[in-house]
């Protein structure tokens, strides 16, 4: 840290270095902290997250009992304690609430004025923050599973939707109206992502173990599937032909820069993909534990060194590093399923929702204290907490 | 970290956690705090142990082990941050986080026991530490409002649970209001039936009971009868007499007045019973006369010293009845309606209306219903119970009253509240040795044969047989009686038969006839048959099979042989077969043999015992009493100890190997020996054996169903009969193919 401290300070290096490293440092640090709390609203499980980008000062959640949050994260009181609280909720007693269990929110990207929601109760909802009340509704046939929007586009403000019915809709927020139907799947999508490097491009996941990449302004099909054996095996097995997974495909995630691609599949697979060309770059994450029937959000960081990703498993995160596929390290916290999680990139923080209705703050921990004043850190740690002190009776026979 | 101290460490855990005991041993539990406190090393030693022994599908084990736990919560931080980071898997193995996932294992009670302990440790940790450890808050949490644990509830209960006995609760209400509701309206539908029953029986009452109140002064009953009530001091002596010996509920008139009356009646009113008196008394005399002389010297008119004399109050009593029966027909008309109404009243409250409001009573308490409804059937159940008391105060009056009714509607007023008469009725009714002359004709017999009389007069009159269901011998027809008696002349002939004036059987004849059923009892009765149909007769058709010739107007078979003798069918039916099976007869001999607890073989097989072999004749101390059975024996011992001699004890051998660690080869020698089975003793004798909860019938049933052998058998028969259908139909293709 010091020698990265000389280098920006002599110009020897990028800044960009000293952020990376910094930030990298924080990510291996990441772990559950008394001091972070966010606040008990939802009385059932989480099922999504967003931070909004702008500010990266106000998270949604949307929980299973159809329920919808906004917490502030920003801590402005100077204390390391802080607890995130609710700003607004629409509850189970608002009237404009889904009914069923809310499969995803985001955020405009662009302000935080609006923002969307899609249910199982078969809508999709675009809300005002400041009135919490829908500016519109999209009906659909199916339950909706996942629904996105580009966090990069400034041609368009189309919003993918993946419902049961195995077509990808495009619902257009100027016109209010659904303009394109996209084609191909077979199965329910499961999970649709907008490619945060180009603005057209669209990778969906179905369950019917594909992964297809469009082009929204062609209109023959998708630009590709993506292929786990990179066209090698998919000659002689006419069945697996093109597919991702050998199961159902649950979850989508972009890396920051849009180059690759992340999917989970239910076959206890991730895998990494070149998101130009569709090949499959077979780095081998071993076994990550998935078996949720909808869709599972996951998330990679951003602006560390080596990038990471989040995999909610089980009850558990399991935190790999991007490109090699090792297992740095399991985030253990929750007491059930873990759904979702997202990852703050301002201050490297991860936030993570589970069927226990918690939705737990992942801090990284405090620099250990320099050598120096190594003495007095001890002391205050100590008077501070009293809990931390062992207790063991003084005289030797009781022991 | 010392290598020693860490085996001590497993040592104590292990053997603290198989203990089996509720409360940690003391003293080891010190010896162990004092090595964890000496380093952290040991700390994470000791935290996997435990874990290890949490995870051991036994709630002893893992109470125990969750006891050590908890004592080192409390002392050490590291312990604490180690057991906190993997709280997920501590709580699902303590407080049973996934009942359908990992629930908690078998002794239910120390199951139990551990859950309630780990969270009430739970609670009190987050209390003390839940600022410092965040996870611990996060499962305090979780465990709270997800789990819905209710701290506070001493049972423990999950939400699952609780929701479970809710509902249960829940369930039974909906059934209890659902009984309630029809209780209400059965109740508004019956309350006027019992109201009705109630006033009908009350009335009924009133009426019976005003009877004997308006008794004296009634007009119907016969003035005579007043005179003689009076005017007899002998008779009123004997009232008085009797009336300590039978209390009567009717306090108004005695109750052995009314006895009398019909005596009186019959002594003076009337001309006809005046003989059956007369009759009676000869009777008498001529029963006692060998021990009583001077009853003899009375006459027949002076019955009440006869009475007083002999006390057979009942005797004489229905001997009155029989007559009085007869008599108050028109009296007992009147009364007839209303006892049979208050006999079906009584019927309908005892078998409808009380059970019901029983049941009534019962639902409402069940239901916590505590209204006026509750108040109304337990004031109805309070005036039938009332209207029972009454009726069993006048019950046995009914009863008899009941029997006459149903038989020959005989009634009387004044009989109605005397219980002792009637109580003699019924013995007599199977035997009536003096059947007045005027009422012969009545029950349909010859006019009086006094000889006969006289027999059966020293026989006790026989008690009616009432259980025979034939009819012959129904004691109510005079005529059965009658036969009864004729039988006895003719199989038996008494000394009190000979000392009778005339005999009608010679005794000869009857010594024949003895004989003769002598040898029917002997001989063996078989049901009826073919054979004894045609028993001594030559039947021309027997075993021959008739074929009819052809009815065809032009064919005709080619040869036709009308008649077909068989021999097999003539021969069936002149025969009989009649199996003879023996007779069974217990095994009256034991085994004997003599057991090592120093008692002697009791079980008692044919001809070998499964555990000693064949039976042989032993003395008293088991030893065998032939010389070539002690030799026999002998040599099998002999040959058993060749098998395994004695110094070889499989046991002591384990022992041996065990301490010295040489493999003296027996686990080879008797590894299928019963030594084995009984050498092989359980790891923890102190936990409770869970295996041992299993030897119900159905884990013995699949013992035997599931056997290898059983299962290859089925196997093998089903494939037999699959393959037979191969054979069948092999020439098929079809088939052939499979």
């Amino acid at each position: 840290m010091l020698g990265f401290l000389f280098a920006r300070q002599t110009g020897l290096e990028d800044p960009l270095h000293l952020k990376r490293a910094e930030s990298t440092r924080r990510v291996l640090t990441l772990e559950l902290n008394k001091d972070r709390v966010v606040d008990r609203i939802h009385g059932n499980g989480v099922n999504t997250l967003d931070i909004e980008a702008v500010e990266g000062k106000y998270m949604l959640s949307g929980g299973a009992d159809g329920v919808i949050v906004i917490y502030d994260l920003e801590n402005s009181s100077q204390k390391p304690q802080y607890t995130c609280k609710s700003i607004c909720t629409v509850g189970r007693s608002h009237q404009h609430v889904h009914k069923f269990s809310v499969e995803t929110v985001q955020w405009y990207p662009h302000d935080t004025g609006m923002f969307t929601s899609s249910s199982f109760d078969k809508t999709l909802k675009i809300w005002d923050t400041e009135t919490l009340i829908p500016a519109e509704i999209f009906n659909f046939e199916g339950t909706v599973y996942c629904h996105h929007m580009s966090p990069i586009a400034t041609k368009h403000s189309l919003i993918a939707v993946g419902t049961k019915d195995p077509k990808v809709q495009l619902c257009d927020l100027k016109s209010g109206s659904r303009s394109h139907i996209l084609q191909g799947h077979r199965g329910e999508i499961l999970s649709v992502k907008w490619s945060p490097r180009y603005e057209h491009i669209l990778a969906t996941a179905s369950t019917d173990s594909k992964v297809r990449l469009w082009d929204v302004r062609r209109a023959t099909g998708s630009l590709f599937t993506l292929d786990q054996h990179n066209g090698m095996k998919s000659k002689a097995a006419s069945e697996a032909a093109d597919s991702a997974h050998n199961g159902r495909v649950n979850g989508l995630c972009f890396t920051g820069d849009g180059l690759h691609l992340l999917t989970i599949g239910t076959d206890n697979r991730m895998r990494l993909w070149n998101s130009a060309n569709g090949e499959n770059t077979l780095v081998n994450y071993g076994k990550v534990y998935n078996e949720s029937r909808k869709g599972l959000k996951f998330t990679v960081s951003k602006g560390c060194s080596p990038e990471f990703v989040f995999v909610p498993s089980g009850s558990e995160i399991a935190v790999y590093a991007l490109f090699t596929g090792k297992l740095i390290t399991m985030l253990r916290g929750h007491y059930s399923y873990v759904d979702c999680c997202e990852f703050h990139p301002d201050f490297q923080e991860l936030y993570s929702g589970g069927k226990d209705c918690n939705i737990l703050a992942w801090i990284p921990a405090p620099r250990s204290p320099v050598l120096d004043d190594a003495d007095d850190q001890t002391k205050n740690g100590g008077s501070l907490n009293p809990a931390f002190e062992d207790a063991w009776s003084s005289s030797d026979d009781e022991g | 970290m010392d290598n020693q101290k860490r085996e001590t460490l497993s040592a104590l855990v292990e053997e603290l956690t198989t203990s089996g005991q509720p409360q940690l041993d003391s003293a080891k539990m010190k010896q162990l705090k004092q090595i964890c406190k000496s380093s952290n090393e040991y700390i994470d030693h000791i935290y996997h142990l435990i874990m290890t022994q949490l995870n051991e599908d036994h709630a002893e084990i893992r109470l125990s082990a969750f006891q050590i736990a908890d004592e080192l919560f409390a002392r050490s931080h590291h312990f604490r941050s180690l057991l906190v980071s993997n709280f997920q898997e501590f709580l699902e193995l303590t407080v049973e986080t996934d009942p359908a996932e990992q629930p908690l294992p078998p002794p239910k009670e120390a199951a139990q026991k551990l859950k309630i302990m780990a969270i009430k440790s739970v609670q009190e940790w987050q209390s003390k530490y839940g600022e410092a450890y965040k996870k611990l808050a996060v499962g305090y949490n979780f465990l709270r409002h997800v789990k819905k644990v209710d701290f506070n509830d001493v049972e423990a209960r999950t939400l699952a649970e609780r929701k479970k006995a809710e509902e249960k609760q829940k369930r039974l209400e909906n059934i209890y209001k659902d009984k309630v509701c029809k209780v209400e309206k059965e109740m508004g539908e019956m309350a006027s039936e019992i109201q009705e029953c109630l006033t009908e029986i009350d009335n009924c009452f009133k009426l019976l009971l005003s009877d004997p109140a308006d008794f004296t002064f009634d007009d119907f009953i016969p003035s005579s009868y007043k005179q003689n009530h009076f005017e007899k001091s002998t008779s009123t002596q004997l009232i008085s007499n009797n009336q300590l010996v039978t209390p009567d509920i009717d306090d108004e008139v005695p109750c052995c007045s009314k006895d009398l009356l019909p005596m009186s009646m019959l002594s003076e009113d009337r001309k006809v019973s005046e003989s059956t008196v007369k009759h009676m008394a000869n009777q008498q005399t001529k029963d006692s006369s060998d021990d009583e002389s001077d009853i003899e010297q009375n006459s027949g008119h002076d019955n009440e010293t006869f009475l007083r004399n002999n006390g057979i109050i009942s005797y004489k009593y229905s001997l009155d009845l029989d007559i009085s029966s007869g008599l108050n027909i028109n009296e007992n008309e009147n009364n007839e309606a209303v006892v049979a109404t208050i006999r079906d009243l009584h019927r309908l409250i005892t078998t409808k209306l009380l059970p019901s409001v029983q049941s009534w009573i019962q639902i409402f308490t069940k239901a916590g219903i505590n209204d006026d409804r509750m108040k109304r059937a337990i004031d109805f159940k309070k005036a039938l119970e009332i209207a029972i008391k009454k009726h069993e105060d006048l019950h046995i009056n009914y009863k008899w009253r009941e029997r006459k009714v149903l038989k020959a509607s005989h009634d009387d007023d004044e009989e109605d509240d005397d219980d002792d008469d009637f109580e003699e009725v019924p013995e007599k009714e199977g035997f009536e040795p003096t059947i007045p002359d005027h009422l012969r004709e009545e029950y349909g017999l010859e006019p009086s044969q006094k000889e006969v009389m006289q027999t059966a007069a020293p026989d006790p009159p026989p008690r009616p047989k009432r259980r025979d269901d034939n009819e012959e011998m129904d004691p109510t027809c005079a005529a059965a009686t009658l036969k009864i008696f004729r039988h006895k002349l003719q199989s038996s002939l008494s000394s009190s038969m000979s000392k009778a004036s005339e005999s009608i059987l010679s005794s000869p004849k009857a010594s024949i006839e003895s004989e003769k059923q002598d040898q029917e009892s002997a001989a063996p009765v078989i049901p009826f048959g073919l054979d004894l149909y045609y028993w001594g007769e030559d039947q021309p058709t027997a075993g021959r099979i008739l074929k009819f010739s052809s009815q065809h107007q032009f064919w005709v078979p080619h040869e036709v042989e009308e008649e077909v003798e068989n021999k097999e069918l003539a021969a069936m039916m002149k025969t009989r077969y009649i199996t003879f099976a023996g007779k069974f007869e217990p095994v009256k001999h034991k085994c004997k043999a003599p057991m090592p607890n120093g008692s002697l073989c009791e079980r008692q097989d044919r001809i070998k015992c499964p555990f000693h072999g064949l039976i042989v004749p032993r003395d008293d101390l088991g030893n065998p009493t032939n010389p070539e059975d002690i030799v026999r024996l002998e040599k099998e011992k002999k040959e058993k100890q060749e098998v395994q001699p004695d110094w070889r004890d499989p046991e002591m051998m384990r022992e041996i190997e065990a301490a010295t660690g040489v493999d003296l080869g027996s686990a080879k020698n008797f590894g299928k020996g019963k030594g084995s089975g009984k050498a092989k003793k359980r790891k923890y004798p102190n936990l409770t054996d869970l295996k041992k909860r299993s030897n119900t019938t159905r884990s013995r049933l699949e013992k035997r169903v599931f056997n290898k052998a059983a299962v290859k058998r089925v196997t093998e028969a089903m494939n037999r009969i699959d393959s037979r259908k191969h054979e069948k139909f092999s020439n098929q293709f079809n088939y052939a193919l499979h």
